[in-house]
């Protein structure tokens, strides 16, 4: 069913990256999941865009969203006090586990990350933060990210550190944690799949959908051999069992 | 309520196979349509093409799953029989990448379901599929070859991909179809510059095929047997414009990606339009 909701607060972080806080009161949320946003009441742009949940808290869900297209950009246009329509919440939620976490955040994949820190430190899990981007300025929630893990670590590709977020593992003893989870372009997780780490790590994906619903099997994803639906079997999937190549 | 093939459906918007599964996950929508058209079934089970699959672009998009499903066997077994709790009409979309394929598909499925939908027209499998369409022999042999198999309602999903839909729609009909069902897809693509090759080759959908859709089914009208029309139909406007060209139902696809109600909307809309219009 499409909601419709009015921006309440809309913010931007970098000349790119913006955030759009709505009011959608009562509804139990789990890290992973998304919403399917309308860009125009037209027909073109056409389908939805799937936008995950950074945060969510008091019937306050807080969008963050990057421009890398027309759709984004038309999303950034809107304004407070304008309406948003809105499908969701969908996704298999997260289920979290009382276990030493690492979350490993690359780019806007820091978005989805938000969230399951903040539901992490509801529940009083420890977990470390490590956040890279290519240029420091893109860098975001800086300050909240340091309040709320136990230790976080920034790097930028071309910023003081010149360093990718892989690299900074370099830095953590990784098998001193339980867990990690991971949100970041395809590249970046392929190359952490390659790195075999010594603990499940848990890959938030991502790719063009169709419905988000779980209805059009547009989001194919090969996972231990078969197909799975990323919007409906996922979001987030084991990273080892992902196939990126197929 | 009307009734086609002998068959009374509650309303004339069903909807077209592909976006929509089996009707399981959004129950108060496959309730209220006329009909629903399953997911393309064959013989042996599908895994589907690789990613990515859906490309948006102007005013729709591009599809290339592939006709994933997991097969008749599973199908019936597993699937159909949840299907058949729903309140509506079923009908199975069947494809094949040989001409036998058809018929065993009807064979095995039996009288479990209202009828079914030959999709000889799907544009994103190496056999079969839209070939099948194209060429009047192939087509008229797996209607008739179908026709040995059931009494049930057999509707021929068409392309007017490189074909004239109405040679074949005659061909189809002679060869004992009772209904028409069009349009599938049209052939698109999409190319990535960066690599200089397609991003992606597949079936375009959405309002932006409309026109031609509208098109496809005013040229059909006439031929004495029902037309199921589709593409890119959003509103109960722009449905009641499809029966104004000549269908007798419209089946709704790609507007269910923006918004799985969608249908809901449409029968609202169009039963608003033709109490306007004084039609039934």
């Amino acid at each position: 069913m499409v909601r419709r909701v009015t921006i309440k607060k809309k913010q931007w972080f970098t000349d790119e990256i913006f955030g759009l806080e709505v009011h959608l009161p009562n509804l139990d949320l789990q890290p992973g999941q998304f919403f399917q946003v309308r860009t125009s009441t037209t027909y073109d742009p056409f389908l939805n865009r799937p936008i995950s949940i950074a945060s969510y808290k008091g019937g306050r869900l807080l969008l963050i969203i990057k421009v890398v297209g027309r759709g984004t950009k038309m999303l950034g246009q809107k304004k407070v006090g304008e309406d948003l329509q809105i499908l969701g919440p969908f996704g298999k939620g997260l289920k979290l586990k009382k276990k030493k976490s690492l979350l490993i955040a690359g780019g806007i994949g820091v978005a989805p990350l938000l969230f399951l820190a903040q539901k992490m430190y509801g529940k009083r899990i420890e977990f470390d933060f490590v956040y890279g981007v290519k240029k420091e300025q893109a860098l975001i929630k800086k300050s909240h990210i340091s309040q709320i893990a136990r230790h976080a670590i920034f790097v930028a590709e071309q910023g003081r550190s010149k360093m990718t977020v892989l690299g900074a593992l370099d830095m953590l003893d990784i098998a001193s944690y339980d867990i990690a989870y991971a949100c970041g372009p395809t590249t970046m997780l392929i190359e952490l799949q390659k790195l075999n780490l010594p603990i499940p790590v848990y890959a938030f994906c991502e790719d063009f959908l169709g419905c988000g619903c779980g209805l059009c099997l547009g989001c194919a994803i090969m996972y231990k051999g078969e197909y799975k639906r990323i919007c409906e079997d996922g979001p987030v999937f084991e990273l080892k069992g992902i196939s990126f190549d197929e | 309520m009307i009734k086609l093939f002998g068959i009374i459906f509650k309303n004339r918007v069903f909807i077209a196979s592909g976006v929509f599964g089996f009707g399981l996950k959004y129950k108060r929508v496959s309730n209220q349509v006329g009909a629903i058209f399953t997911k393309g079934i064959t013989l042996e089970p599908r895994k589907g093409n690789p990613p990515p699959r859906v490309f948006e672009t102007a005013s729709g998009l591009i599809n290339w799953v592939g006709l994933e499903n997991p097969g008749v066997e599973k199908f019936c077994e597993e699937i159909l029989p949840k299907m058949n709790k729903l309140h509506t009409k079923i009908f199975v979309n069947v494809a094949g990448s040989e001409v036998v394929h058809y018929e065993r598909i009807v064979e095995r499925i039996g009288e479990q379901v209202d009828g079914f939908e030959l999709n000889i027209s799907c544009p994103n499998v190496k056999e079969g599929g839209v070939a099948f369409g194209q060429d009047p022999k192939i087509a008229a042999s797996v209607v008739a070859r179908a026709r040995t198999k059931t009494k049930l309602p057999l509707i021929v999903k068409l392309t007017p991909n490189f074909c004239d839909p109405l040679k074949i729609a005659r061909v189809c009909i002679a060869a004992g179809a009772d209904g028409i069902s069009l349009i599938n897809t049209l052939h698109g693509m999409v190319y990535d510059t960066g690599r200089k090759r397609p991003l992606i080759t597949g079936g375009l959908s959405g309002p932006a095929i409309k026109p031609f859709a509208l098109y496809c089914v005013n040229r059909l009208q006439g031929l004495g047997v029902p037309i199921i029309g589709m593409g890119g139909i959003m509103t109960g406007q722009d449905a009641y414009e499809f029966l104004l060209a000549g269908a007798s139902a419209v089946a709704i696809g790609s507007a269910i990606l923006r918004d799985p109600y969608a249908p809901l909307k449409i029968i609202r809309e169009l039963k608003k339009m033709s109490n306007k219009n004084g039609n039934s």
